[in-house]
């Protein structure tokens, strides 16, 4: 393999894996802040590229615009989704929210399926079949816009963690429950923001790839389930083991598919889970919300 | 005594009434319900085994339904093995990889047992589809024919004839049934259903989960990749569709709404689940919407399904007097 | 266990455990002989739960040994300090709510009878034996506690003091070696104490010793013949009840501080 095409490679398997992030993040704030694996997390990244698709395709609005909308409808869905179904469990029954997270996945994606067939559909945009040239590398313009929108989410989703009040609250609340409950924390609040910013995150994970990936009812499933395999690789509920994890995932996984065939490609994510249960069972990074 | 007579007499009309299915609807549409109602009594009952006494959300459920399709299929199909045979190896083979996965989540936690399940499932339908050497890919391997034998005093009996693959498929679920209900019945389900409630005081009291984990998942192992290597002689092809996310959650439904932990609910909720939606004759994605939405339902009304809500309505009442 | 010295029935030794950084249980060592009462109290955060925790095997120590009779139970899991004779409560009270008391009782006792999974399930002699033996002591400890009347009920049906009756009488079940009541009756009324104190005794007069940890400083005085005290992951007394109130170190370590404390640690 020579420079030019490892290069590739390795670029285009940073760009996977740091959409992968977009979505494990989400997933491991969810998990850490209350306690639930999220099965709609796909469903909800679908909804966000059909919103992108026809916000451009149909409604004419520009595909930066489309994007900022898509990710604040989807923060704003991530609060109603908080109010009208998780809180209600209020930690009670971890079996209970992935079948109510379940339901809602059929539902979403069902439904997608019934109004919109399973016909894949392409947003374009003018930067499609566009490409920066670094030496023989050539990356998409859309790739790497993607690339640096996740980077721009990571750091804003690390201010707030850092920087906020509810931010402090939601790493207090996923490193100590109790504690954090006795020096004053509205748990509530923090789980408000945790599933807002997770959805927000998959919400603008589809609407940066909208152009990139065709947009169809199941293309979520597949995505959302290498995510799972990736919170358990970087920890449970924790965000920083899931977004190396996330990044380290998309790059083995693209060298690999230089000289693998699909089926083991996609097998690696499943096999490292089952590698790292053995071996480290707590996680390659180990529990708790450290960013 | 006449409550227990009362009870045999039901199952025994239940299972006459069953039983002669072929004489009173034996359409192939009648014959092609009681077959997929039949096997999915065997793959309900077996996550009910696991969901609903040991509490363990398990989505591995299809893959070991698909792994004993798959191994029957390719044991007859290339190997030349008889189908039995083939379906009984393929039953062994989910039992092993069941045991694996188990044991590698259980010494974490039951919510990694959950996560890891589903994606061993999925991992099952990616190999499915993509090792072609080993799977036939997309394709899958088709012209799967039921075997004729010579069955001493049965003269010779074609399992292609739907209504005998019916009289198959019932006795084999009718057999799963029992053994499961035995399993549950005795204090091995006394066990089960302790490490569910509070698994620290089992634990306190000298009950090993993991043992008892890991034989719920192994028997539902067991008998789902059986039922598997059956289903697929009738279906006449296995493909990728057999590790479908479709049975995972019509199992779901019929054990949420039947009762995680109630054996016989779940048992009357497969056969209503199977048979109801093809009288609605809706649009297979609106079905899909409306399980969705019971699921959702379910979860934030009656989380232990309607056996449980009935059994919990039941400790309302009796805690009443008891307090007064 | 020094040379000559007759065994104690349980033994710990040197037990540490630290959470990230913060030592809650430092060096601990004390031994429980046969058929002893033992009352293990301290303020709020002292180490006691922890202590317990780890030689029922709920929590993995960073160090420390501990032996019942000749057997190192160190690093077993919790099943296992069960089978081998260590039996326990615990402080948030636990039962099979929707199982019947009876049933709780003869669920506590059954992996301690020997038998398998294959008798289990091919029924026969030797299961119906061990069954009727736990029925017969399940009616004797529901007599013992008081509840033969709701022999049936399920379990959720009781109230909080007889919730604790029921726990107490499921650890006595398979007859235990030692048993460790973790605050047995915190939150219940005057009454209910005075009965699981005769409870106890009467458990003890049939050969069980026992461990209790309590808030409750009248109820271990009255009852053990030796207590502990702890502070800070710490030993800081040991010996008769009356020395205990008399130790200069136990007042400025405990009893000045918080005897009232009920809440969890």
């Amino acid at each position: 393999m020579d420079f030019a095409t490892l290069l590739q490679l390795l670029i285009n398997g940073l760009v996977l894996g740091v959409i992968y992030a977009l979505i494990a993040i989400g997933l491991a704030l969810i998990f850490g802040v209350i306690e639930i694996v999220n099965f709609a997390h796909g469903e909800l990244y679908m909804l966000g590229a059909v919103a992108a698709y026809f916000l451009t395709m149909n409604l004419g609005i520009g595909f930066w615009a489309s994007i900022a909308l898509v990710t604040i409808g989807a923060f704003g869905v991530g609060i109603v989704l908080y109010e009208l179904l998780l809180a209600p469990l209020a930690g009670q029954g971890f079996e209970r929210s992935i079948l109510l997270t379940l339901g809602l996945s059929m539902v979403l994606q069902n439904g997608a399926m019934f109004l919109l067939t399973s016909t894949p559909r392409l947003e374009t945009t003018p930067y499609s079949y566009r490409f920066l040239v670094l030496g023989d590398a050539r990356v998409p313009l859309l790739r790497l816009f993607a690339l640096i929108l996740a980077l721009v989410a990571f750091g804003a989703v690390y201010v707030t963690l850092h920087h906020t009040r509810t931010g402090k609250a939601m790493r207090g609340v996923a490193q100590n429950r109790a504690a954090a409950l006795m020096v004053g924390i509205d748990p509530r609040a923090a789980a408000r923001l945790a599933v807002a910013i997770g959805v927000g995150l998959s919400g603008l994970a589809g609407a940066a790839l909208a152009p990139v990936y065709s947009v169809h009812p199941v293309m979520g499933f597949a995505f959302v389930f290498k995510a799972f395999a990736v919170i358990i690789i970087g920890g449970l509920g924790n965000i920083l083991g899931a977004a190396i994890s996330a990044v380290s995932l998309g790059i083995v996984e693209s060298i690999a598919g230089g000289f693998l065939p699909p089926a083991f490609v996609d097998a690696i994510a499943f096999i490292a889970m089952i590698l790292i249960l053995l071996l480290r069972p707590q996680g390659l990074f180990g529990r708790g919300v450290r960013v | 005594m006449s409550a227990r007579a009362g009870h045999i007499l039901a199952g025994a009309g239940a299972l006459a009434v069953l039983a002669t299915l072929p004489l009173w609807g034996g359409t192939p549409y009648g014959l092609e319900l009681g077959i997929t109602a039949a096997t999915f009594t065997v793959l309900s009952t077996g996550l009910n085994l696991v969901y609903g006494y040991t509490g363990l959300l398990s989505f591995a459920q299809v893959a070991f339904f698909g792994i004993g399709g798959y191994t029957s299929a390719l044991l007859s199909h290339d190997a030349g093995w008889p189908v039995f045979a083939g379906a009984l190896v393929g039953g062994v083979l989910a039992l092993l990889l069941g045991l694996v996965i188990g044991y590698t989540s259980l010494r974490l936690s039951r919510h990694a047992f959950a996560i890891v399940s589903l994606s061993f499932a999925l991992l099952c339908l990616i190999i499915s589809r993509d090792w072609v050497s080993l799977t036939r890919g997309p394709m899958g391997v088709p012209g799967l024919i039921a075997p004729t034998l010579q069955l001493p005093g049965l003269g010779r009996i074609g399992f292609d004839r739907p209504a005998v693959f019916y009289w198959l498929m019932l006795s084999y679920a009718v057999l799963v049934v029992a053994a499961t209900h035995r399993l549950v019945r005795s204090r091995i389900g006394r066990a089960f259903i302790a490490i569910k409630l509070n698994q620290p005081l089992a634990e306190s009291q000298g009950i090993d989960p993991l043992r008892h984990r890991l034989l719920a998942i192994g028997v539902s192992a067991l008998t789902s990749g059986i039922a598997g290597g059956f289903y697929v002689f009738h279906l006449t092809i296995v493909d990728p569709s057999i590790f479908d996310f479709y049975y995972t959650e019509t199992m779901l439904i019929m054990v949420i709404v039947g009762g995680p932990g109630s054996f016989w609910g779940v048992v009357v909720a497969s056969l209503a689940f199977t048979a109801i939606p093809d009288m609605l004759r809706f649009s297979h994605d609106l079905r899909m919407v409306l399980y969705g939405a019971i699921l959702i339902g379910a979860m934030l009304a009656f989380p232990r399904g309607v056996g449980g809500w009935a059994a919990q309505r039941r400790l309302v009442r009796l805690r009443r007097p008891i307090l007064a | 266990m020094t040379e000559g010295s007759t065994r104690p029935l349980f033994a710990l030794q040197g037990l540490t455990k630290r959470y990230s950084g913060v030592v809650a249980v430092d060096d601990l060592s004390f031994s429980i002989p046969e058929g002893a009462i033992v009352g293990l109290i301290g303020p709020n955060g002292s180490g006691k739960s922890t202590t317990i925790d780890c030689i029922s095997g709920f929590q993995v120590p960073d160090g420390g040994r501990w032996f019942l009779g000749d057997a190192e139970l160190t690093g077993r899991k919790p099943h296992e300090h069960a089978t081998r004779g260590i039996a326990r409560t615990f402080q948030t009270v636990r039962a099979f709510d929707e199982m019947s008391l009876t049933d709780n009782l003869l669920t506590a006792a059954q992996a301690h009878d020997g038998l398998g999974w294959s008798a289990a399930l091919q029924g026969g002699r030797g299961l119906r034996d061990a069954e009727a033996k736990a029925t017969v002591r399940a009616e004797e400890l529901l007599d013992t506690i008081g509840l033969t009347e709701h022999a049936q009920a399920p379990a959720g049906t009781l109230s909080y003091g007889q919730r604790k009756l029921l726990a107490i009488a499921a650890a006595m079940m398979a007859r235990p070696k030692l048993v460790v009541l973790d605050e047995p009756v915190a939150g219940v009324n005057p009454t209910m104490i005075r009965r699981i104190e005769a409870v106890i005794r009467r458990l003890n007069e049939a050969g069980m010793a026992l461990l209790i940890v309590e808030h409750n400083v009248e109820f271990i005085m009255a009852l053990c013949a030796t207590v502990i005290v702890m502070a800070q992951g710490r030993k800081v007394a040991e010996g008769s009840p009356r020395r205990i109130r008399e130790d200069p170190q136990v007042l400025a370590a405990y009893l000045g501080a918080d005897t009232e404390a009920h809440d969890d640690e």
